[in-house]
């Protein structure tokens, strides 16, 4: 560099041109110290800058419509981290969220689209926007799990219970706590008490161990505190931390719900079940379908409160029963998520012309969305409530006043009741810490053919369902949405679903003996006879 | 089950003993609660030292106080037989204004350096609410956190130079932190009851002061000289004043916030 | 002849190198061996031998194994049949199968397990099947030749980005990042391979741009529409209308359209296909 400048003290033109060159290749915050730096910036402008911000403030243009918000690397504070809480990361943590992505945030996994190097540079790009890692962080020393079976997680509830973790997860684990309406991250955007139920959305990761970690470490920048100093001070012990993560692990399956296409309706004798909590549900199969934000339409709707609902069905010959279970954590309409109705719409963009309204009182509501009658071929309607062409047919439910209602839809936000329904659907709902459990119940046929879809056996209907929670602000288009599935009522067995494997067999065994029996006589007619003979009794 | 006895035995036992008879709130201010420590090389001939008194006066409308529902937390509900109020603007009935926080801002001698105090500053967690609300402490000073509820508070400290804590307290416990650089101020919250707020002041020295149920607060033991003086509120915004003090003088300085 | 029968083998598996041979030399196991291979190669080796290779793969749909088979089968028919000579070995160990008394047990086991499994298989057919049915549909329908934006014909044929010779390409990019990220990167996701948040919900899921079957086989106006009109605006062959892509000229101007095009094409590496003959030169440098 000395040599270069000096040439250019001597050659004015060649000065000109350095002095350019220099300023293209200025930094933005500081200077790149080696050349895995600049290549930590190029991956970091490429793939993390449209949510993280070039400056590493959060603030990139993804970071608007988002929930929870992309993290701001200048205050270096990590959720997820093997350290004390408010410690800096690791190298090893922050390369683990690279690598493996937040679950139930907008943060992918990068390990399929970065090389180990690219991954590496853009940890090292990271920890330069903070000069609090100036020192060198220390890991916290883990136990190891003691075990225990059905033990360990009957006591891990009872010390749930006793730490009051209930307070914003809830009884039952859904999120649904007193507390979690004022719930707000150190950048004063709201955030949600996680639901323990599904582990697949836990953003340190779904094993004992996992959540282990965060009860140690907590998750920096939001609510969810450490709790080594419980550990530390010898008021509960390791083990006890540990039977507590055994505890929450056990609130969620075993394994995420597998998304399939279709529901199958089974057909039962006798009367269906009498509400939401008949065990005969117990008996059906359930089926989960994923719901995400309406982002088709304006108003979008980035932050639903809504994440799948499970869908179980049955019917007699006569009606179909069905009962969809969503996680919501309130019983709207509820004042007391005023709170949170006002922090979502100040964290959140919107192009709605009107500003959101945060206090007038709007229920949870759920939406069944069928063809107005079962479509020949592929054609269906469109599948955000129909359009003016084609409308769908609707079962709408609302907490407040709870009923339910069929109507037809041309288009989001247009539902307009059948006058003549006003019996034909049934209701029932159950409230459940977190959980609503709705059954509704219609005649397959029913007297207004040209308007109510007619159920018939032994075809798929495709079905769609929408959610609205409106402690959370949700009203028309702000909503969860899911696409068309099916749904798939049994029929008794044909026999033609016997009958035809039948025929199949015989004949082809009949083919092949045939075949034998010509081979083995123009065997015999020029050989001894006593071979076909053999052969037949085969 | 068995864990939880012998957990309860050991809080019991008392695994924290926390120096007790620390003033809660009042106008005890760092310089005047440190005195018992500043006998391990205070800096500060003593003997000509200043002082820096005053009262903190608020005009205007006197705001209502907003009453904290405290029906989800019994316990804490009945440790305020008359209610509890939210304390973001505290005037007293003398019209004073109550937890502003005064210090010194600048104009002490650069190579001074003054001794951490042994003692530790108590913050304590009962009847779901923060005592003291606003407090100063020095850099590597022990912050002593109690509970003294029984029930679950996470204290969360919000700071933007220090680094953050967030630390579960589930039942009647003390735990201790520090703060490695100076702040002003650091906001302490508990997510489990919103309503719950404390500033702490993070200084190098010790010439801070609350303003108590009087309004009045008090800097002793300033070597003499001219200072930048800050007096702090969470809601009313900074003020500061330039005031020179001489040797073993007293002087009285006045501030007046006014409300809205 | 020198091989000895073929039933000798299947009696007593243990081959010996030279029987190895002679068996590969029979017609008749040759062409076992070459459906057996053919059958492996289509199943397997096309689904992990490319990657073994760095290259991308995928396994082969059912109905493609069945045309791909089917086609092995009439190339081995051809071949065994070829010559008289080996059409009559080839036939040799099949006849003697149907006949020959120490084979009882084979022609036994083969005349109950073939009827068994085509009994399955017609059973798999006929039971009430709880797939929703294929959803068939044109993922590149053919374009109209003039779209209406915003009550402005703009005929597409022939038509270019035109921000591609105005302005340069940073400011271009800068613009195209900020549309993406607040409007696309929810479904299409920041990988760009369709697997953003939201993209689990829907289904068609939403299409990677990763994939060497989308943008980098379209040309930027086919992208424009498609971007412009979403899933409603697909022509008949689209049905059953599912997507969920918006149209987004009720959300974008014609250049925040235009810039995100390039921001695709810029961040996947592809060059969008040109009018002109030699495709994609003139898209980067």
């Amino acid at each position: 560099m000395r040599s270069r400048r000096a040439l250019a003290g001597a050659a004015a033109g060649l000065a000109a041109g350095l002095a350019l060159l220099a300023a293209a290749a200025a930094p933005r915050h500081q200077q790149p110290a080696t050349q895995a730096d600049d290549e930590g910036r190029r991956v970091y402008d490429k793939w993390c800058a449209g949510c993280h911000g070039e400056d590493g403030r959060g603030d990139g243009p993804g970071a608007g419509p988002v929930l929870p918000k992309p993290r701001d690397f200048t205050r270096a504070l990590y959720q997820v981290r093997t350290t004390a809480t408010g410690e800096i990361p690791t190298d090893a943590d922050i390369r683990h969220v690279v690598d493996e992505g937040m679950p139930g945030t907008s943060m992918p996994a990068w390990k399929t689209t970065l090389s180990g190097g690219e991954r590496e540079a853009v940890v090292r790009y990271l920890k330069s926007f903070s000069s609090a890692f100036a020192t060198a962080p220390t890991a916290l020393r883990f136990g190891r799990n003691p075990g225990g079976g059905r033990a360990a997680v009957d006591s891990g509830g009872a010390l749930y219970r006793r730490i009051e973790c209930w307070k914003c997860h809830g009884e039952a684990g859904r999120g649904d706590g007193r507390s979690a309406p004022t719930l707000k991250d150190d950048f004063g955007n709201p955030i949600r008490a996680t639901d323990l139920t599904q582990n697949w959305t836990f953003n340190g990761g779904a094993s004992v161990e996992d959540i282990y970690r965060v009860l140690r470490t907590g998750l920096d920048g939001t609510p969810m505190p450490s709790f080594s100093d419980l550990i530390e001070g010898n008021i509960i012990t390791d083990d006890d931390l540990w039977r507590v993560a055994t505890y929450v692990r056990s609130l969620s399956p075993e394994e995420p719900p597998r998304v399939r296409d279709v529901v199958s309706a089974a057909r039962i004798e006798g009367s269906l079940p009498a509400g939401p909590d008949d065990s005969a549900w117990a008996r059906a199969d359930g089926y989960y379908f994923p719901l995400v934000g309406q982002v088709i339409v304006k108003p979008r709707w980035f932050a639903p409160t809504v994440s799948g609902v499970w869908v179980q069905a049955l019917h007699n010959g006569q009606a179909l029963a069905l009962r969809v279970t969503w996680h919501d954590p309130s019983q709207s309409p509820d004042t007391s998520w005023n709170v949170w109705r006002g922090r979502i719409t100040r964290s959140m963009t919107s192009d709605d012309s009107v500003p959101a309204d945060t206090t007038s009182p709007l229920p949870d509501r759920l939406a069944v969305q069928f063809p107005a009658r079962v479509p020949r071929g592929m054609e269906r309607p469109y599948f955000l409530m129909g359009s003016a062409e084609q409308p769908v047919y609707l079962w709408q439910w609302e907490s407040e006043p709870r009923a339910a209602a069929e109507g037809l839809a041309r288009g989001v936000g247009q539902f307009e009741p059948l006058a003549g329904a006003a019996d034909t659907l049934a209701s029932a709902a159950v409230y459940d810490h977190g959980e609503w459990r709705v059954q509704l119940v219609r005649a397959l046929a029913t007297a207004d053919s040209a308007n109510q879809l007619q159920f018939v056996p032994g075809r798929a209907i495709p079905m769609a369902i929408f959610a609205w929670d409106g402690s959370n602000g949700e009203t028309g288009t702000r909503m969860s949405v899911g696409s068309w599935v099916a749904i798939y009522l049994g029929e008794p067995a044909r026999a033609g679903t016997y009958l035809w494997p039948l025929l199949a067999m015989l004949s082809t065994g009949g083919l092949g003996l045939v075949v034998i029996v010509r081979a083995q006589r123009s065997a015999g007619s020029s050989k001894q006879p006593s071979d076909t003979a053999d052969s037949e009794a085969v | 089950m068995s864990g939880w006895r012998r957990a309860s035995a050991k809080i019991a036992f008392g695994a924290w003993v926390v120096a007790a008879g620390c003033g809660k709130g009042g106008e005890s201010g760092g310089a005047e609660g440190g005195a018992a420590a500043a006998a391990t090389a205070f800096p500060v001939d003593t003997t000509t030292a200043a002082t820096i008194t005053g009262r903190i006066a608020f005009t205007g409308t006197k705001p209502a106080m907003q009453r904290i529902d405290m029906s989800e937390e019994a316990t804490c509900a009945q440790k305020h037989p008359d209610g509890a109020f939210t304390e973001s603007v505290v005037v007293n009935d003398d019209g004073t204004l109550r937890n502003v926080f005064i210090y010194v801002k600048s104009g002490l001698p650069a190579n001074l350096t003054f001794p951490v105090p042994s003692a530790p500053v108590e913050i304590d967690q009962d009847g779901c609410v923060y005592l003291p609300h606003v407090f100063g402490i020095q850099v590597g000073q022990t912050l002593s956190i109690r509970n003294s509820d029984g029930l679950l508070h996470n204290i969360k400290a919000v700071p933007t130079t220090n680094r953050p804590f967030n630390i579960s307290q589930p039942m009647n416990m003390t735990t201790a932190r520090t703060f490695a650089s100076s702040e002003i101020m650091v906001p302490l919250q508990c997510n489990v009851h919103s309503w719950m707020s404390a500033f702490v002041g993070v200084l190098p020295h010790p010439y801070f002061s609350v303003s108590g149920a009087d309004g009045a607060f008090r800097i002793g033991r300033l070597p003499p000289g001219t200072y930048e003086i800050e007096a702090w509120h969470e809601r009313l915004g900074p003020q500061t004043q330039t005031v020179t003090v001489g040797a073993s003088e007293t002087k009285d300085v006045a501030f007046t916030f006014r409300g809205s | 002849m020198s091989e000895p029968t073929p039933g000798a083998r299947v009696r007593f598996p243990r081959l010996s190198p030279a029987e190895l041979r002679a068996a590969l030399r029979h017609p008749f196991w040759q062409a076992v061996a070459l459906l057996v291979g053919s059958y492996v190669l289509f199943k397997f080796g096309v689904r992990y031998l490319p990657p073994l290779l760095g290259m991308k793969s995928a396994p082969v749909p059912a109905s493609v194994l069945t045309q791909f088979m089917v086609t092995a089968l009439v190339g081995i028919l051809i071949y065994v049949s070829d010559s008289e000579d080996r059409w009559r070995h080839f036939k040799e160990p099949i006849h003697a199968g149907l006949v020959d008394a120490d084979k009882k047990w084979i022609r036994g086991t083969l005349l109950v397990l073939v009827p068994l499994t085509v009994a399955f298989m017609t059973y798999e057919r006929v039971r009430p099947s709880l797939e929703a049915g294929a959803q068939l549909r044109s993922i590149h329908p053919a374009p109209p030749g003039t779209i209406t934006f915003r009550g402005k014909t703009m005929a597409l044929a022939g038509l270019e980005n035109p921000l591609r010779q105005q302005g340069n390409l940073a400011d271009q990019l800068v613009e195209g990042r900020r549309v993406y990220y607040e409007n696309c990167v929810f479904c299409h996701g920041d990988r760009f391979d369709g697997l953003g948040h939201y993209g689990h919900a829907f289904n068609p899921a939403p299409l990677s741009f990763t994939d060497p079957g989308t943008i980098a086989q379209l040309t930027e106006s086919f992208v424009f529409w498609r971007i412009a009109k979403g899933g409603r605006g697909l022509p008949s062959e689209g049905t059953p209308w599912n997507s969920a892509m918006p149209a987004w000229e009720d959300f974008l101007t014609e250049d925040e359209i235009w810039s995100v095009i390039i921001f695709l094409y810029e961040q996947t590496g592809w060059h969008p296909r040109t009018w002109g003959e030699e495709g994609g030169a003139d898209a980067q440098p």
